[in-house]
């Protein structure tokens, strides 16, 4: 009850303060005065009072009501937490200008689509397929960038995926990027699926001193791992190994693997050489992240100004009532002839 | 006298008409359904300049406390995206270097709150990509992008070009004038303030000195007064012998500079005086889109309604004092 009672809030609540107005009644009444020679001469009566009493109150209800109604009450919406199917995905994105290239290497041309347009395509299809997935997404190219904070609405994330196949800045820093996507979960309750989905076309070596502090935030977060590698055609593979020396620094993607592999968290390397490659990895991560996810559901705030309106009619009705009822004592003629059915009239009472 | 006569007196009763005038407008106000009628949103792509000059604290924060030019001009564009009616939509991006980046593409400002609100709070001047600030490029950039998107253009910017412009000037715009339509926000003081400078982990650790950076840019042909400078030489010297001193160092906002490019691109320039006020100006400037909105009529007929019964109480306490009312009696 109390609880019911705090969400009630106004649009306006400084009109609240003309409330005292609605006192007016109790010295006042719209009826008509009527002259008599001595009141004490009538005999108290107990009909005339309650009449008397409901007018007032009637006044009273009519101009409080509308103040209310003109405050603009409301019972505030409520955020309910449910649980769905979905899972908590920060999206870090690739933006480096290779990813503008074909899987071919080139610049796209006639049908031929970018790996961005494609990853635009895919997963704009991917956000929004369930309702109760929370999406973040950052992009990552010299620098870190916030572009989205985890949110449910799937418009938001789509606007943000719509702009990945702009034209790209320059290098991969990808030991960044990860710290940011990492930031991006935030605290939620633990038994949350979460879901870290990595889409670049390239690695970079991550700086040893980073790779500790990685190491911290993925043993703390526990969070499934995806990296969605849209390899361009003949350029080195995840799980090739060079010719040469087998450092970061030669084969960083393979050593990238390796160190999302040394994670101990749920780790899927997808390597994709094309749309339908990326389509199908996409559609195994869906399948993969199905766990509980505790979701708000937003109640809508809840307009009161409606029953303010009616207990104002509620009240105007019974003045219109009595004004209309209303018989003037004078002009009827014989009051000395009939009191007792003058006594009832309205009329009198508001003398 | 039968209660039929009887109604038909109270009927013209003053005070009755009131109260049933009243009643007429209480029950209207029951039955009104918010009536449906078109407002005026924008659409916008709010681009801003998150170079090294932007963290220069010009600008006085809650309390007094400094505040830099890239928060303040965050706040004001979360209180321009809270102003903006329902249904406006609004694009994300950040300059640096010498062009946009597109964090978003539109998004509708009610329902996308949250996103955007978040977003604009995690602008950093870290996550710049490079370190130059040649603005009339980024400017003409966001235009192109602008029109792309089919949004209008609010670009924040303190419009000091680092490396600074050559003697003979930008960069010419080469687009249609007006194609765009929007605001050039200028941030920062007009006093010369330092410029804050950070060490590779992001930390600060002072301010620019006037040898660190570029202060005059040396590329191209010389300035037309190079031969009256000491030491003046047209192959060995073209700039004079002096090393190039100047203010690059510090930073002041450039508004001649950037009312220059507003009249050049067809834009309203408009100065950022704190972390509010950004909407009249962007109304001003911005194309009107056609957004549904809503008017609920019962406010109106609810204060009428007030008004009248009021009156009916009223109007017998006024006639005591003898302040004359409807009736004369």
């Amino acid at each position: 009850m109390i609880g019911a009672l705090a969400r009630l809030s106004a649009d306006r609540p400084a009109l609240l303060l003309l409330l005292p107005l609605a006192l007016l009644p109790l010295l006042t009444s719209a009826q008509r005065r009527v002259p008599v020679a001595a009141i004490a001469a009538a005999p108290a009566d107990g009909p005339s009072r309650a009449i008397g009493a409901i007018l007032r109150t009637a006044g009273i209800v009519a101009i409080a009501g509308l103040i209310l109604a003109l405050a603009g009450p409301y019972r505030r919406g409520e955020t309910l937490t449910r649980t769905g199917i979905g899972a908590q995905v920060s999206i870090l994105i690739d933006r480096s200008g290779s990813m503008n290239e074909t899987f071919a290497g080139r610049q796209p041309s006639g049908v031929e689509e970018s790996k961005a347009a494609a990853a635009r395509r895919l997963l704009a299809a991917f956000v929004g397929s369930r309702a109760h997935d929370q999406f973040a997404v950052t992009a990552f190219s010299t620098a870190p960038m916030l572009v989205v904070p985890m949110t449910d609405r799937h418009d938001a994330v789509r606007a943000a995926i719509a702009a990945i196949d702009r034209p790209g800045l320059d290098y991969t820093n990808i030991a960044r990027g990860l710290a940011m996507g990492l930031s991006q979960f935030g605290p939620a309750s633990p038994a949350t699926s979460r879901a870290l989905l990595l889409v670049s076309d390239g690695a970079a070596v991550i700086d040893p001193r980073v790779q500790d502090t990685l190491r911290a935030a993925f043993a703390r977060l526990r969070p499934n791992l995806y990296w969605l590698f849209l390899r361009t055609k003949g350029s080195p593979s995840i799980s090739d190994k060079p010719a040469g020396e087998d450092t970061p620094q030669a084969a960083p993607e393979r050593h990238l693997d390796l160190f999302f592999k040394s994670l101990r968290v749920p780790y899927r390397a997808f390597e994709a050489e094309g749309a339908e490659a990326v389509a199908e990895a996409i559609a195994q991560i869906d399948r993969l992240e199905r766990d509980p996810i505790p979701y708000t559901e937003q109640r809508p705030r809840r307009d009161l100004a409606g029953f303010a309106y009616a207990l104002s009619l509620a009240g105007l009705v019974i003045l219109v009532a009595a004004k209309l009822g209303e018989a003037d004592l004078r002009r009827t003629g014989a009051p000395a002839a009939r009191p007792r059915a003058d006594a009832s009239d309205p009329a009198r009472l508001a003398a | 006298m039968t209660p039929g006569a009887l109604i038909a007196r109270n009927l013209s009763d003053g005070r009755l008409r009131l109260l049933a005038g009243a009643l007429g407008l209480v029950a209207l106000a029951l039955v009104a359904r918010p009536l449906a009628l078109t407002r005026d949103g924008v659409a916008i792509l709010a681009i801003v300049d998150i170079t090294g000059s932007m963290n220069v604290r010009d600008y006085a924060g809650a309390g007094g406390v400094p505040a830099s030019r890239l928060d303040t001009a965050k706040a004001a564009l979360r209180d321009l995206v809270a102003g903006l009616p329902c249904g406006s939509r609004v694009a994300l991006g950040l300059f640096t270097e010498r062009r946009p980046f597109l964090l978003f593409a539109p998004i509708e400002t009610c329902s996308g709150f949250a996103p955007i609100d978040g977003a604009l709070a995690a602008i950093d001047w870290r996550m710049a990509w490079e370190g130059d600030s040649r603005i009339s490029a980024g400017l003409f950039r966001s235009l192109a992008l602008a029109e792309e998107l089919g949004t209008d253009l609010v670009f924040v910017s303190d419009g000091q070009e680092a490396p600074p412009l050559p003697s003979r000037g930008g960069p010419a715009f080469e687009g249609r004038p007006g194609a765009v339509r929007g605001l050039i926000v200028g941030a920062g003081a007009p006093g010369l303030s330092p410029i804050p400078r950070h060490d590779d982990r992001g930390r600060e650790t002072g301010f620019y000195g006037a040898g660190d950076v570029q202060q005059e840019n040396r590329f191209g042909p010389p300035p037309a007064d190079a031969e009256h400078r000491e030491g003046y030489n047209p192959r060995n010297a073209p700039f004079g012998a002096a090393a190039a001193s100047g203010t690059e160092h510090l930073s002041s906002v450039r508004e001649a500079y950037l009312r220059t490019l507003a009249a050049e691109t067809g834009l309203t320039y408009a100065h950022l005086d704190g972390p509010t006020g950004l909407g009249a100006a962007l109304t001003a400037a911005a194309t009107p889109r056609p957004v549904p909105g809503r008017f609920d009529p019962r406010p109106a007929l609810g204060a009428a309604a007030l008004l009248l019964v009021l009156a009916s109480f009223l109007a017998p306490l006024l006639r005591a004092r003898g302040i004359p009312t409807w009736k004369k009696v």
